[in-house]
């Protein structure tokens, strides 16, 4: 778990893959149940829904791992219900370095199902010190949010958000 | 009174001290179409929305952002910056038709 705060709904879906792990481990579960289970980067990351966004993870990362589960190098903050698909709130923290010889130089934001789900790309330098974005986006439905950043040296880390999309934002 | 297209601006701390690592929020005025939606009377809005922002301090860009339909209207964003310097802050927004729109905030340091 990650540096000591209180139990998130991450922390539940994370452990709860690991469960579901240990029983295809088991051989409990066999054939395509047991694939699934061993697709994507770490146990509890969203599966990679289709091949779109498989080939935006490809285009921008190509084979490097996408690490995930480390809080204070990535956060992504957004609320668990948008009630309005128009205005969904988004917060996009790093406590990684921000120093000429290694900083977060972009920031990938990808709505699964959106219509264009490459949201947006914040591309920063070590001037701004420290990373903090706040903005808000449109959401077609409910899907995962995945906050991808990269740094300077090479290494990418994600944090994602579920997020329950009431009224489509996207027309 | 309402505001046109490309109205912009940009917050800054009322007091700052250099050396500070501040926040800056700015909002521009801007439909944000996604091309998706059409009138009452059926006919489609075309796309337009804001697709590029350079973030420049003394005249260095110290940021970029690219961004899509999927940033919602009136577009908001905020970020952080080290105040190593009294300079000004430049934000220019572009959009998809190539209309450009600045916005200035000038940093400067409160007397000790």
């Amino acid at each position: 778990m990650s540096s000591g705060q209180p139990f998130t709904r991450r922390d539940f879906v994370r452990a709860f893959g690991l469960a579901a792990a240990g029983l295809a481990g088991s051989g409990g579960l066999a054939g395509p149940e047991r694939l699934l289970a061993m697709t994507g980067s770490a146990a509890g990351d969203p599966e990679v829904p289709n091949e779109q966004i498989a080939r935006i993870l490809k285009d921008l990362f190509g084979d490097r791992p996408i690490r995930s589960g480390n809080r204070s190098n990535i956060s992504l903050d957004m609320p668990a219900v948008a009630e309005d698909g128009r205005v969904v709130p988004v917060v996009i923290e790093s406590f990684l370095p921000m120093t000429p010889d290694r900083y977060v130089r972009a920031i990938h934001l990808i709505v699964d199902f959106n219509p264009d789900p490459h949201l947006a790309a914040f591309h920063l330098t070590p001037a701004l010190g420290q990373v903090s974005i706040q903005t808000r986006i449109k959401m077609k439905r409910t899907t995962w949010v995945r906050a991808i950043l990269e740094t300077s040296t090479g290494e990418v880390w994600a944090d994602y958000a579920r997020v329950n999309v009431t009224l489509n934002g996207c027309g | 009174m309402r505001s046109e297209v490309g109205d912009a601006r940009i917050r800054l701390p009322d007091r700052i001290a250099r050396g500070d690592t501040i926040v800056v929020n700015s909002i521009i005025s801007h439909p944000m179409d996604t091309g998706f939606f059409r009138t009452a009377e059926g006919v489609p809005i075309p796309a337009w929305f804001i697709r590029d922002v350079v973030v420049t301090y003394g005249g260095e860009e110290i940021a970029r952002f690219e961004w899509t339909s999927g940033i919602s209207r009136d577009p908001v964003v905020s970020f952080m910056l080290t105040a190593d310097k009294e300079a000004p802050l430049t934000m220019v927004w572009t959009d998809n038709k190539g209309a450009t729109f600045t916005q200035t905030a000038n940093i400067a340091f409160a007397a000790a």
